[in-house]
C-alpha cells in the first residue's frame, strides 16, 4: 500500500543546459491500495518516472512524504526497499549473465540464502514462462524477454508493493497481453501495483485506479468510470485531455 | 555477505568480458613486460661489450704478426683464418669482422713507423660494430704498450706524454643503463596495475549506468557503502592479480639477463622481486580507489575511458621525471603515492639500503590517499546524480 503526500522535486542544472531549475514533480498526492492496479497516466516528461524514483528511494523528495506499507521513504529507506519491487522503464539487466544468474544476483542481494534463491528462481522462471532462455546469457534478448527477466528480478524478494515504470514499452502485442495477465495475477494475489504509462488503452485495459499526471501535478484521480463521469466524456483519451486542461 | 555477493558477481561478469580479460590478465602483465622489458634486455645485451667471454676473430695473414696474435689471444680472442672474400663475407655476416695484417706491418713496426692494420667491419650490423669496438680497445692497449717501449728505448719517460691522468670514479651504485633498468620494474608494475583495473572500474560504474542497470540495483535493500565496497574489492582483485602476474613475468624476463649486462649491480632474483612487489602493494589499494572514483564521476563509458586514459599518464610521469631530475629521497616525497614506490623499488633493484622511515612514510601516505579516495567514491555513489 502506498500513501503519497505532497511529493515535490526540483532538479537544478540539467546537463547540456545552463543552470536552471526544472520542477519535475509538484505536490503529488495519491493512494495505491493492496490488491489493486493503480495507473499513473501522463505524457512524456510529466513526472511519472521522478515520482516512481522517489517512491523507490532513488531520489529524495525536496518536500512531502510517502509511506510504503507503513515505512517512510524519507526515514526508513532500507525497510521501504525491502517491501518494494521496482522495475525501471529500461530492463537494465546484465548482458553477460544468464537469466538465472541475473535473478539470483538480486535474490542474494535481498538476503535470500542459496537454497531459497534456487527455489525462488525456479518459481519465477515457471511463472513468467522463461524456461527456454533461462540458462542463456541475456545479450541479444528480445525486449519481451528482457522485460520478463527484469520483472522476475523485481519480484524475487516477494515485495508487497510493485512499481513498474512503462513496462510495456517496446513489447509486441502478444508480449503485452502476456504481461498484462501476469500483472492481473499479481494484483489478485494481493499485491499493490503501481504502473506508469503514456498509453491510454494500456491503462484503460488494466488499471483499477487511474491518476492522471501532467506538468508534475496530479490533475485527477479515480476509477475509469468516475473519470469519465467527472469529465462527461465517453473515452479515456477525451477524459485525459479534459483533465489536463486541454481543449477537445 | 552482501559485499561478497557483489564481489563475486563482478568477478564472474568481468571474466566473461574479453576486453577486461585481455587488458587485465594478458596485456599489462605479460605482453608489456615482454615487449618493453624483453626489448630493453635484448638491446642492452647487444650494446654491452663483454671482455670476459672468448670470441672468435678472423684474421687475414696472422703469420705476419705473431706477437700481436699472442696479445689478442691473451685478451680472449680466438684467432681463426679469415675467408678469402673479405668484404663480402663481412657484409653477408659470415664473420663479424676481419682483421687484415698488411705485408709491411712487421717492417713498419721495426722501423719505428706507424704500422698499418685494417679492420673490415659492417657498421650497420650491431654485432659487427660491437666486436669492432672491442677489438679497437684491445689494439689501443697494444699500441700504448709499444709506444711506451719505443720512448723508453729513446731515453724518454713515457709518462711525459700523459700530462693529465683522469680517473673516473662512479660513486653511485648505478650507471645510466642500471637506472633505466631499475625504473622499468616500478614502471611496468604500476602500468599493469592501472591496466588491470581499468576496464573493470569503468564497467562496474559508468558501464552499469549506461546499461541502465544501476537504477534497479540501487533500489535494492542494501546500503550504498556495501555496494561500493563490493565493487571496489572486485577492482582490487583484478589490480592485485595483474600486479602478481607482472611480477612473475618480469622475474622470468630478467632471468635471461646476464649479470654483466647491467654491470652486475642490478638484482632481479626472486627475493628482490618479492620485496619490490610488497613495497608496491599499497598501490593496489590506491590505484583501485583512483579508478573507482574517477569512473564514478563520469556519465558514460566513453567519458570514463577518456578521463582514465588521461590518467594513464600519471604512472608514467615519475618514470620520466626521475630520468631527468634527480629527486632526493626526502621524507616529503616518500609520502607521495607512486613517486615513493618508484624510488623505493629502484633502490631495491639496485641493492641499495632502504630507510625504514621511508618505507613507513610510503605505506602510510599511499594507504591514507587510498582511504580518502575510497571515501570519496562512496560519497559519489550516494549522490542522486549517480543515476
Amino acid at each position: 500500500m502506498i500513501v503519497a503526500h505532497e511529493l515535490s522535486k526540483t532538479f537544478i542544472g540539467v546537463p547540456g543546459q545552463a543552470k536552471r531549475r526544472v520542477v519535475a514533480v509538484e505536490s503529488v498526492s495519491f493512494n495505491a491500495e493492496d490488491g489493486r492496479i493503480t495507473g499513473l497516466l501522463g505524457p512524456n516528461g510529466a513526472g511519472k518516472s521522478t515520482t516512481l524514483r522517489m517512491l523507490a528511494t532513488l531520489v529524495q523528495p525536496d518536500s512531502g512524504n510517502a509511506t510504503i506499507d507503513g515505512h517512510s521513504i524519507n526515514k526508513d529507506v532500507l525497510a521501504v526497499r525491502q517491501h518494494l519491487g521496482f522495475m525501471p522503464h529500461n530492463a537494465g539487466i546484465y548482458p553477460r549473465l544468464t537469466t538465472r544468474e541475473n535473478i539470483s544476483y538480486y535474490a542474494r542481494l535481498c538476503g535470500l540464502n542459496k537454497k531459497t534463491t534456487a527455489t525462488r528462481v525456479e518459481e519465477l522462471v515457471d511463472l513468467l514462462d522463461m524456461e527456454k532462455f533461462a540458462d542463456r546469457r541475456t545479450t541479444g534478448f528480445s525486449q519481451g524477454q528482457k522485460t520478463k527477466v527484469a520483472l522476475a528480478r523485481a519480484l524475487v524478494h516477494r515485495p508487497q508493493t510493485i512499481l513498474l515504470d512503462e513496462p510495456t514499452n517496446g513489447l509486441d502485442v502478444m508480449a503485452t497481453r502476456g504481461l498484462r495477465e501476469i500483472i492481473r495475477q499479481l494484483a489478485q494475489s494481493g499485491h499493490c501495483i503501481v504502473f506508469s504509462s503514456h498509453i491510454m488503452q494500456e491503462v484503460a485495459a488494466l488499471c483499477d485506479e487511474i491518476a492522471i499526471i501532467s506538468d508534475g501535478n496530479i490533475s485527477m484521480t479515480g476509477t475509469l468510470d468516475s473519470l469519465l463521469n467527472t469529465t462527461g466524456q465517453s473515452s479515456l483519451e477525451d477524459a485525459f485531455v479534459r483533465a489536463i486542461g486541454g481543449e477537445l | 555477505m552482501n559485499v561478497l555477493i557483489v564481489l563475486w558477481k563482478e568477478i564472474v561478469d568481468n571474466l566473461r568480458d574479453r576486453q577486461t580479460v585481455f587488458y587485465a590478465l594478458l596485456f599489462g602483465p605479460i605482453l608489456l613486460p615482454l615487449i618493453i622489458g624483453g626489448g630493453l634486455v635484448a638491446s642492452l645485451k647487444q650494446a654491452t661489450v663483454s671482455f670476459d667471454q672468448p670470441a672468435a676473430l678472423a684474421v687475414s695473414h696472422a703469420e705476419r704478426a705473431p706477437i700481436l696474435m699472442e696479445f689478442l689471444y691473451s685478451n680472449n680472442f680466438d684467432i681463426e683464418t679469415a675467408p678469402p672474400e673479405k668484404e663480402n663475407s663481412v657484409r653477408r655476416g659470415d664473420v663479424a669482422l676481419i682483421l687484415e695484417i698488411p705485408e709491411d706491418f712487421a717492417t713498419s713496426l721495426r722501423d719505428g713507423q706507424p704500422a698499418p692494420l685494417t679492420i673490415f667491419v659492417n657498421d650497420g650490423d650491431k654485432h659487427s660494430a660491437k666486436e669492432a669496438r672491442k677489438l679497437n680497445s684491445v689494439l689501443n692497449a697494444y699500441s700504448q704498450t709499444i709506444n711506451a717501449l719505443r720512448m723508453q728505448h729513446r731515453g724518454i719517460d713515457p709518462s711525459v706524454f700523459n700530462s693529465i691522468n683522469v680517473r673516473l670514479e662512479d660513486v653511485s651504485s648505478d650507471g645510466f643503463r642500471g637506472q633505466i633498468l631499475a625504473s622499468i620494474l616500478p614502471f611496468l608494475l604500476i602500468v599493469a596495475m592501472v591496466m588491470g583495473g581499468f576496464y573493470l572500474a569503468i564497467d562496474t560504474t559508468a558501464g552499469e549506468r549506461e546499461r541502465l542497470s544501476l537504477e534497479p540495483l540501487l533500489s535494492l535493500p542494501i546500503a550504498r557503502y556495501k555496494l561500493v565496497l563490493g565493487k571496489y574489492l572486485a577492482v582490487l582483485f583484478f589490480v592485485g592479480i595483474s600486479s602478481v602476474l607482472t611480477a612473475v613475468s618480469l622475474y622470468l624476463v630478467f632471468r635471461f639477463l646476464s649479470p654483466e649486462a647491467a654491470g652486475g649491480i642490478l638484482s632481479f632474483d626472486a627475493p628482490t622481486i618479492t620485496t619490490a612487489w610488497l613495497l608496491a602493494s599499497p598501490l593496489i589499494f590506491f590505484i583501485s580507489a583512483v579508478l573507482m572514483t574517477v569512473a564514478a564521476t563520469t556519465r558514460s563509458t566513453k567519458e570514463a575511458q577518456t578521463y582514465l586514459g588521461l590518467l594513464m599518464v600519471f604512472p608514467m610521469a615519475p618514470f620520466f621525471i626521475l630520468q631527468f631530475v634527480n629527486i632526493k629521497s626526502a621524507n616529503l616525497t616518500m609520502t607521495l603515492p607512486m613517486l615513493s614506490q618508484y624510488q623505493l623499488l629502484e633502490r631495491v633493484v639496485l641493492k641499495d639500503s632502504i630507510n625504514a622511515t621511508h618505507i613507513g612514510l610510503s605505506v602510510a601516505g599511499t594507504s591514507l590517499s587510498a582511504a580518502l579516495l575510497y571515501y570519496l567514491a562512496v560519497r559519489l555513489y550516494s549522490r542522486e546524480k549517480v543515476l
